[in-house]
């Protein structure tokens, strides 16, 4: 993003006075498209007069009984609990694979070909296979994100443990250490950064997998599945015809990918300072 | 020079074929040892059903219906945010109203619009097409605006010293410039839409390959399921390897740098 400071600067007012008014009409401009929508909306759903029709307003209220009621927070509970464990899963088995890879060429080499054989497979297309391993619950579904965080994390750890200066691996052989412990004292460390790139993006992807996996449970196995936000989407759709309540889900949806991508995004500048943006 | 090419290729097949017998081997072991065709059928018999479904072009014709939907929508998508995100990287402004938007939307996942799209669009043709095409949208948006950011600020300078007019910039100095970037961009669009797809069509959709998966499991053909899955990552693959030859056709400076998702 270096390229955009020169016209960041030349737009820049030199003042401290104006500095401040630029900001107040960027916020400016940046609400005022998500505002004029919500009205745009809001006025439309109005103009309907069907009762079902969402609108902001009803929205709201929605999301407020909702939360209320402990419902969505329970659903959210509950996925985020199937996340985090297959993302653990996944993570540990990803991991330690992708530090073999990347510093051994010889397990590259034959690793490498199941690897990219399996990686255009989506994690959701692996759903019946795991409704028929696993029946419809909670191990069905952590398998499905344990799949789809495998790929970003085994990827990104290869290409971090591969991309490690030699001179550092020579001046640690030459000290006479053993493999194990240069890879535990200079590839681990090295790779850090990248492992974290491929943490955050598997977290984005497992979450967007569990969302789907319930949905599709919930669709598929005739509401015989067992909660989660997705499920809960689809019993509003199926069920009890809430469109409201559908958009709550579905911002909710949202809200957790943002807080979850900044977490790991602030965790890793805390954890590693030395990374980088 | 060629000869170590070829030779070099034929290596890596050779690997390649080695450590897919392997697997295989094991899946097979594994199979036998689970003695439940149902549970795990056997690579022969998944081989079989593929080379069946493929006889009677079934397999074709699902794959043919998923393949068109991901191009109309990738089309779509690419109509809506190639001219986006160009004005929104070349005007700062545009940038500053259109951004917090597109960032609100954007973490809400294609895969999450699927209720509320059945409601909109029932079960057909127009859910996947607006699933895939969301799903497809971002990725492309976000690549162009960063291609154009990415822009060396000389070259549009020294065009404009040379009196050239706004829009031929546009058209002969940012374009080809954020090309390559706008090349990347178009391959997460395709990675993500072809996710999309399998998931849309799932839940809403009477044909398709994600269709084919579902429909066999219900019918417990497992050997099937597998086939029709073994398809979704055949094409997925060889979509990318599609998306990577047009960039290095159109774009033949751009270093063919691997995405990191």
């Amino acid at each position: 993003m270096s390229a955009a400071t020169p016209t960041a600067q030349r737009t820049m007012p030199p003042t401290g006075a104006n500095h401040a008014t630029g900001w107040r009409a960027r916020i400016g401009r940046g609400v005022a498209l998500p505002l004029a929508l919500l009205a745009l909306w809001q006025a439309l759903g109005m103009a309907s007069h069907n009762v079902r029709m969402p609108v902001p307003t009803r929205v709201v209220a929605a999301a407020i009984e909702l939360v209320r009621s402990g419902d969505l927070p329970m659903a959210l509970v509950q996925s985020l609990s199937r996340v985090f464990a297959g993302f653990a899963v996944a993570a540990a088995v990803a991991i330690p694979l992708g530090l073999a890879m990347g510093s051994v060429r010889s397990i590259e080499r034959n690793v490498d070909p199941v690897v990219e054989s399996f990686r255009p497979i989506a994690a959701i297309a692996i759903l019946p296979l795991a409704i028929l391993w696993l029946g419809t619950g909670t191990a069905a579904a952590v398998l499905i994100v344990a799949y789809a965080a495998f790929f970003p994390i085994v990827i990104n750890t290869v290409a971090g443990a591969r991309e490690i200066s030699p001179t550092l691996l020579r001046a640690a052989a030459t000290m006479g250490l053993p493999r194990v412990r240069i890879i535990r004292t200079v590839v681990v460390p090295a790779a850090m950064p990248s492992i974290g790139v491929g943490l955050r993006i598997a977290m984005g992807v497992a979450w967007t997998a569990i969302v789907a996996a319930e949905l599709a449970v919930g669709a598929k196995a005739g509401g015989g599945g067992s909660g989660g936000i997705g499920q809960m989407m689809f019993i509003f759709y199926a069920y009890s015809i809430e469109l409201n309540r559908i958009i709550v889900c579905m911002i909710a949806v949202g809200l957790v990918a943002l807080v979850l991508d900044r977490l790991l995004r602030g965790g890793m500048r805390l954890l590693m300072p030395w990374a980088g943006p | 020079m060629t000869t170590l090419a070829v030779r070099r290729a034929a290596g890596s097949a050779l690997v390649y074929v080695r450590s897919m017998a392997v697997f295989l081997v094991i899946w097979a072991l594994v199979a036998q040892w689970t003695a439940n065709a149902i549970l795990l059928p056997s690579p022969v018999a998944v081989f079989h059903a593929l080379a069946d479904l493929a006889a009677d072009l079934e397999l074709f014709l699902h794959a043919g219906i998923s393949f068109g939907r991901m191009v109309v929508s990738l089309a779509i998508g690419s109509l809506l945010a190639i001219p986006l995100g160009l004005s929104m990287g070349l005007s700062r402004r545009l940038d500053q109203v259109i951004d917090p938007t597109i960032e609100i939307l954007r973490p809400i996942s294609g895969i999450a619009w699927i209720p509320l799209a059945l409601f909109i669009f029932g079960i057909g043709n127009a859910l996947p097409i607006f699933i895939m095409t969301y799903a497809g949208f971002f990725p492309i948006l976000l690549g162009t605006i960063a291609g154009v950011r990415g822009v060396d600020r000389r070259l549009i300078d020294a065009a404009r010293t040379m009196g050239v007019p706004p829009r031929t910039i546009v058209t002969r100095v940012v374009v080809p410039a954020a090309l390559p970037s706008l090349m990347v961009a178009l391959r997460l669009g395709v990675a993500s839409s072809w996710t999309a797809v399998v998931a849309a069509e799932l839940i809403g959709a009477p044909s398709g390959l994600g269709y084919a998966v579902e429909w066999y499991r219900e019918l417990l053909m497992t050997p099937q399921v597998m086939s029709f899955i073994a398809m979704i990552g055949i094409l997925g693959y060889l979509c990318d390897l599609g998306v990577r030859a047009l960039g290095r056709w159109l774009t033949p400076w751009a270093r063919d740098a691997r995405a990191s998702s």
